[in-house]
């Protein structure tokens, strides 16, 4: 049974589909891509799967049960944790807060929250800025505390937003390692990205989606080579990346 | 606990001296009008810290809380004068009686934006104060309207909270004060209260973290209700004479709220900080000035508001800490006390 | 039945001056998106202001408008120029700018205060002209300051609503409040816009002074049940909507004085307490508001 399945999901806007019957499925374990151009309704579907949204039709099934419609919180309790494009970090707070906050999501008890979220703090490298606050940390580190926030939930599926958006390639190519190594550490993830070397380099498999509709899906080689994803991209630039 | 008493050694010196001489104060200060200004510096500074749970923890702003304080204080009043029933557990039911009503108004308004939810809790705290002026009895509970209560004098004596001199009802308020800032504490240090830090801050950020963010919001205000009832209670035992416009008025909501934000909202010192300095400031100016130029301690008041709230929007305890921590805590910490100083000082 | 017509048509009256004190609001709430506390105050200036113009020179009460209306103008604008902007800009990148909503309660006491300490508590009553004159009409009376008040804040309503929509100051003012960033980045300079705005919402509140004063008790505390009316007008017309003012002004005045047919006033209170409620938990954008999300 495939971890997430995403089944003719539609979302309309009194007048405007933004979503019309998308469907995917990932597996457990994965790192699966959504791509397409900007306005295509990626962000839209992301918001449905996980609860910021309810689909206008369509379901998602998370592990069997029905999550469709289903608030944030509901969606985070079942093992679904998202981050956000534009990050939300609790400014005023520490980086090692800011992580346990995710980490209650796990335990009610101080000690063993703090305990998780350092444990966190040091799988990404972030443990050495416990004690700062939030608010002064760069963008990249940012991302980071985010992607520390959602990881303390101990999460069955990550989903990605744009997590690429406004870094530097030089911050785009340490970010990649960083992803691979949350996966390797059991957590299946879907990832929303504009940024083609992020998504070629990660996704195991990809799904492109333009005006709303699924128009490819497939391993990033033959997706890449599709004339469909071509046409729609025109103009949009693939940068090829170093190993 | 041990985090508590983890500080610095200058810092539990100064609190334990600080303890003392509250607890000996009585003993020094004889007049008694005097004392019942540090008994009222105590007692604001208690509503303020109950208003905190939810306008300081809860990120929003309250300003009807009088409501809560004439809910404990109707409450345990009427049980005591239709039941004889002692004010401990007037007390007792008033408090519950307020997280009832507390719980019931915030359920819808707590989702509502800043500015909205202030002006219904105005709505809700006059609408109150309005019901109460016209009802001269429920059931067989006399309520007199406009008109007020006024609790018979008995007996010198615990149980009926009632007593001949100062000191009692001084040591009574300490001690709830000291029990209320402890709770703060720790609910700042536990699940809940991360909790609503994050909602307060970043609501959707914490809503995609598992966090039921109005829930949260919701027990907030359910626990700052019931506690500030309990003050109600007090307050009434303390004054023998309530009426309407003088608990559940849009002016000591006011009060309670301004001291708490010119203190320092959502923090522990803030609130005490605030009563410390405006309660005086408003009694004195009452006492001395008030008959001839009425309304003048509101206006210093409204002036003090208007310059903190320009220069020190969050309050006074910002630089209050920050000249404590430069020119005593540091002269008084060994140098490698010193380095860990700021985390310390972060996690507060 | 008659005295409820006669009822209706004076909620209809004193509520068309409700409207126009919150379209002053509305006009400050909804290009800052800040709760003006001080609102009521500001009326219960300009009263005063009425007031002794007409007592020292005693002249027409309306003759004080040209005075009491630029004076009011300018009392808002240096008011918001001075003492709220500078928090206002400091706290532009919160998300709920509290701080200002505090300095304006600040602002409220300090005024109600002085005028307290000033001119003493009592109620005073301008003995004008018009002051207690009845206007009959098919066995129904009316006071004829209440009549002329109604039409003068509805020729100014009307006013505004074209002002705001063709002149161009009005569509930088409309601008700003349907998005400060863009407006911001099309020319419209942000602060010039909130010191008209706060000027523009204090004059109405002139308007309204001078209109009221020949028929309202003035007191320092006269400022409290307007400033009330006005934000139960405002949510209930629609943050930033001045038709939603003026039409919430009037349901709000019809439902006062048709309530008091039935009830004490003061359980009509509790009756605009309710409504006030129920409007911002069930339709919380109003009548005609904009989108906002809450």
């Amino acid at each position: 049974m495939p971890l997430l399945e995403v089944t003719n999901v539609t979302k309309k806007f009194s007048g405007l589909v933004a979503v019309n019957q998308v469907s995917m499925t990932v597996e457990s374990g994965q790192i699966v891509g959504v791509i397409g151009p900007n306005g295509a309704g990626k962000t839209t579907l992301f918001n449905c799967i996980a609860g910021a949204l309810p689909p206008t039709s369509g379901s998602i099934m998370f592990n069997g049960r029905e999550v469709a419609g289903k608030k944030p919180y509901e969606i985070c309790k079942l093992g679904i944790t998202r981050t956000f494009q534009a990050v939300k970090p609790f400014g005023s707070k520490t980086v090692l807060y800011n992580t346990m906050v995710g980490a209650f999501a796990q335990t009610k008890h101080l000690h063993e929250a703090e305990h998780n979220a350092l444990e966190v703090l040091k799988f990404l490298h972030l443990d050495h800025k416990k004690d700062i606050v939030s608010k002064s940390l760069t963008l990249p580190e940012r991302k980071k505390l985010e992607l520390a926030r959602a990881l303390a939930t101990k999460p069955k599926l990550l989903l990605l937003d744009e997590v690429m958006a406004g870094l530097r390639p030089s911050e785009v190519t340490d970010m990649l390692p960083i992803i691979r190594k949350i996966n390797e550490a059991g957590v299946t993830i879907v990832i929303v990205e504009h940024i083609m070397q992020a998504i070629m380099n990660l996704s195991e498999k990809i799904y492109v989606v333009n005006f709303g509709k699924k128009i490819a899906e497939g391993v990033p080689h033959d997706v890449v080579a599709n004339e469909e994803v071509i046409k729609a991209y025109l103009g949009d630039e693939y940068v090829a990346t170093q190993h | 606990m041990h985090k508590l008493l983890n500080q610095k050694p200058v810092v539990l010196v100064m609190t334990a001296l600080l303890l003392l001489g509250l607890f000996l104060l009585p003993i020094l200060v004889t007049s008694p009008t005097l004392m019942q200004i540090f008994i009222l510096v105590i007692l604001y500074a208690y509503f303020t810290s109950t208003w905190n749970f939810v306008g300081g923890f809860a990120g929003v702003l309250p300003l009807g809380h009088s409501a809560f304080v004439g809910i404990g204080a109707y409450t345990s009043t009427v049980l005591l004068q239709t039941y004889g029933l002692s004010p401990w557990f007037g007390m007792l039911a008033g408090g519950l009686l307020a997280a009832l009503v507390g719980v019931i108004i915030g359920l819808p308004t707590l989702k509502l934006r800043g500015a909205y939810f202030a002006l219904a809790t105005i709505a809700v705290g006059e609408g109150i104060r309005v019901l109460v002026e016209n009802v001269k009895e429920i059931g067989p509970f006399k309520i007199n309207g406009p008109s007020g209560i006024s609790i018979g004098l008995s007996e010198n004596s615990f149980t009926a909270l009632q007593f001949d001199t100062k000191a009692p009802y001084y040591y009574i308020i300490l001690i709830m004060l000291i029990l209320v800032l402890l709770l703060t504490y720790f609910m700042m240090n536990s699940k809940i209260g991360y909790y609503l830090a994050a909602g307060g801050e970043e609501p959707e950020a914490a809503e995609a973290l598992g966090i039921k963010v109005s829930r949260y919001k919701v027990i907030a205000m359910a626990i700052s209700c019931f506690l500030t009832a309990l003050g109600g209670t007090f307050y009434a035992q303390l004054i023998l004479y309530f009426y309407p416009k003088s608990i559940l008025g849009l002016d000591m909501s006011y009060e309670i709220a301004f001291i708490a934000l010119i203190g320092g909202r959502g923090t522990i010192l803030g609130p005490i900080l605030g009563a410390l300095l405006l309660r005086p400031v408003s009694e004195l100016t009452r006492i001395y000035i008030g008959d001839m130029l009425p309304g003048l301690h509101l206006v210093i008041f409204g002036l003090i508001l208007i310059i903190v709230m320009r220069y020190y929007p969050k309050g006074l305890v910002e630089p209050v800490t920050h000249i404590l921590n430069k020119y005593v805590i540091r002269r008084f910490s060994k140098t490698d006390d010193l380095k860990t100083n700021s985390a310390a000082d972060k996690a507060d | 039945m008659l005295g409820i017509i006669e009822a209706l048509i004076n909620g209809l009256l004193m509520g068309s001056i409700y409207g126009l004190t919150a379209v002053g609001l509305t006009l400050i709430f909804g290009v800052m998106k800040v709760i003006n506390f001080a609102h009521g105050s500001i009326l219960m200036v300009g009263m005063f202001a009425a007031y002794w113009f007409v007592i020292l020179t005693g002249w027409n009460p309306y003759l004080a408008i040209p005075v009491v209306v630029p004076f009011l103008y300018l009392f808002g604008y240096y008011m918001q120029s001075f003492i709220i902007k500078p928090i206002f800009e400091a706290e532009k990148d919160v998300r709920e700018p509290i701080t200002v909503i505090i300095v304006t309660t600040g602002i409220w006491y300090v005024l109600d205060n002085l005028a307290l300490m000033i001119f003493g508590a009592e109620f005073r009553v301008a003995k004008t002209s018009v002051t207690g004159q009845i206007f009959e009409f098919y066995e129904m009376y009316f006071l004829v300051p209440k009549v002329i008040g109604a039409g003068i804040t509805i020729v100014c309503a009307i006013y505004l609503y074209w002002f705001l929509k063709h002149s161009k100051t009005g569509k930088a003012i409309r601008a700003t409040s349907l998005d400060r960033e863009a407006a911001s980045l099309m020319g419209v300079k942000q602060s010039k816009i909130y010191n008209i705005a706060f000027g523009l919402g204090s004059a109405c509140c002139g308007m309204a002074a001078c209109v009221l004063v020949p028929f309202y008790y003035v007191y320092p505390t006269v400022g409290v049940p307007f400033d009330i009316k006005a934000f139960i007008i405002v949510v209930l017309g629609g943050l930033g909507s001045i038709p939603g003012a003026i039409l919430g002004g009037i349901i709000i005045g019809i439902i006062e004085n048709v309530g008091a047919q039935f009830m004490a006033a003061t359980w009509t209170e509790l009756l605009l307490y309710g409504v006030f409620l129920f409007v911002l938990l069930v339709k919380p954008s109003g009548l005609f508001g904009l989108k906002q999300d809450f």
